[in-house]
């Protein structure tokens, strides 16, 4: 069942101190209102969950599993012109999938459901450096990590600060934000690994990305969704930044029944999703531009 | 509020964007598994874990429970890699073994005991790590163990509300060596005295490697039921 909501923003071009009023435009609106939509898939924690929970499992008896998460995707596919498929990390790690093959596997079921962006979790470096870039090397999409420095580190240029997608008309920003690996990560899996913060950061790549023009921007994190104390969090965040629209989280492996909405620096609403772990739960979100176009003579100015 | 339609190019404001979304979280169930297209590139590797997961390495005299204060597996667990450590440090060894009850994720079960049981067991890639700790932080580790009514442990025996190490005088030493997990060392299960390490030092083997090499060598699983932990 989907809910509709009307969020996010009203994003007016303003420009010489002149406010357009949204709720007003309809009336002179010249040309044609357009709407374009576009369908964001998700995952994270998926842990190398690649068979499904046994039907007698105490929990989760039967979820998951990773050929029906590609059935549904296709399912998707073809109902629907865009699709993103985006994950938020912590791909490796937690059944002998992982232990026996060091995260192959995953990459190459992760290229062939056809992800588009996935950035890195703390298990992510479990196989140590050069580890991650052995299985990188059977993945066909790019990892995008924003505040780790791998400069001096087998990893560096195996992923990228951010990434732009073109999906029909709409162009997508991501970039993606990763946990303090000191203190969860043992030392010599990080190696010269730089952690920066991920606020600033985060900050820095959305600017970026609507300066490069897109419309919408997206936050890979594995920074967790929430914590009692001052740690940075997906709520912190979005509190603490402008320009995201949407942060995909991971790490705390909470289920949410919902998007959170939250709004950031400048009171815009940003969306937080999470979907547990383990590839129980396959997140989708559809987001509907409604641009109204209209020509430049016919400026609304409300006083 | 006045509304103002303004001529001819003197302010530039090209669009109005407006976004919505719709959302749901889409449980992955049986109801997916119709076509199952991808499953001939996973069954390769399914088929070379099963036949690995299932070789047996070793036979089980009667089945290993994990328990509180004590248990079989408690005591297992914590020997093999206590023991694993012994003639790693330089003029010492270390002075006991700490592992949590929480992690030792199975039982063993009497008979034969698989590669993957050993994986059920300690799925977790956790590193083995010797700990040097201030004397004084014992008693941290002592309040820590009645608060949790007690946690698997080697090399020691905690009575009347205190450790003794059997293998290395206390009196002479200002500070101890801990075996555990880079897990539990970071903190993990609130083992938060760990923070007050002096020194620490990585085995460079997972826990569960020791544990898997113990059980071959062992053959026959060694059954130990010792009572290490005594909360009055």
């Amino acid at each position: 069942m989907m809910n509709r909501r009307n969020f996010v923003r009203n994003s007016v071009i303003v420009s010489g101190g002149v406010l357009c009023a949204p709720s007003l435009v309809g009336q002179v609106t010249l040309a044609k209102p357009k709407t374009t939509k576009l369908t964001i898939l998700h995952t994270n924690d998926t842990h190398s969950n690649i068979d499904p929970f046994p039907e007698n499992h105490s929990k989760y008896p039967g979820k998951g599993g990773v050929a029906r998460r590609f059935e549904l995707i296709q399912k998707v596919r073809k109902e629907e012109d865009s699709v993103l498929l985006l994950d938020a990390g912590d791909i490796f790690q937690g059944t002998p999938y992982f232990n026996k093959f060091g995260g192959v596997l995953e990459m190459k079921l992760m290229s062939k459901l056809g992800y588009d962006v996935a950035t890195m979790g703390n298990h992510d470096f479990d196989g140590g450096l050069e580890g991650f870039v052995k299985a990188r090397q059977f993945a066909d999409f790019p990892f995008v990590c924003s505040n780790y420095d791998f400069k001096n580190t087998p990893i560096d240029g195996h992923t990228q600060s951010s990434t732009i997608i073109q999906k029909g008309e709409v162009k997508v920003g991501v970039f993606g934000v990763g946990v303090e690996m000191k203190g969860l990560v043992p030392d010599v899996k990080y190696g010269e690994s730089v952690y920066n913060n991920p606020i600033d950061i985060a900050n820095d790549r959305a600017a970026e990305l609507k300066r490069q023009g897109c419309d919408l921007v997206i936050c890979l994190s594995h920074l967790g969704y929430e914590y009692k104390s001052d740690k940075v969090s997906d709520k912190v965040l979005a509190q603490k930044t402008k320009n995201i629209h949407l942060i995909i989280g991971g790490h705390t492996h909470t289920f949410l029944e919902k998007p959170t909405e939250e709004k950031n620096l400048i009171g815009e609403t940003v969306l937080i999703n999470q979907v547990g772990w383990a590839g129980i739960n396959v997140g989708r979100i559809d987001f509907e531009f409604d641009q109204k176009i209209f020509a430049k003579r016919d400026v609304i100015i409300v006083e | 509020m006045t509304l103002l339609i303004c001529g001819a190019g003197l302010l530039a404001c090209s669009s109005v964007n407006t976004l919505t979304f719709e959302n749901v979280q889409i449980p992955i169930t049986k109801e997916y598994e119709q076509f199952n297209s991808i499953d001939s590139l996973i069954s390769p590797y399914r088929s070379e874990l099963n036949k690995e997961m299932l070789e047996i390495i070793a036979v089980a005299p009667k089945g290993f429970d994990k328990g509180k204060p004590n248990g079989a597996l408690n005591n297992w667990s914590t020997d093999v890699i206590y023991n694993s450590q012994l003639d790693k440090m330089d003029n010492s060894i270390p002075s006991f073994c700490l592992l949590n009850w929480g992690g030792l994720r199975n039982s063993i079960s009497k008979g034969d005991v698989t590669l993957g049981d050993i994986f059920k067991l300690m799925p977790f890639d956790n590193e083995i790590v010797i700990v040097e700790l201030p004397m004084p932080s014992l008693g941290k580790i002592e309040e820590y163990l009645i608060s949790r009514n007690g946690e698997p442990i080697a090399g020691a025996f905690l009575k009347q509300g205190k450790i003794s190490f059997l293998n290395v005088p206390k009196e002479s030493h200002s500070s101890f060596f801990v075996v555990t997990s880079d897990y539990l060392m970071n903190g993990g299960d609130n083992m938060n005295f760990f923070e007050d390490r002096i020194s620490t030092t990585y085995a460079g083997e997972l826990l569960r490697d020791v544990m898997i090499f113990a059980a071959e060598k062992q053959g026959t699983l060694i059954w130990n039921n010792e009572q290490r932990i005594i909360i009055e």
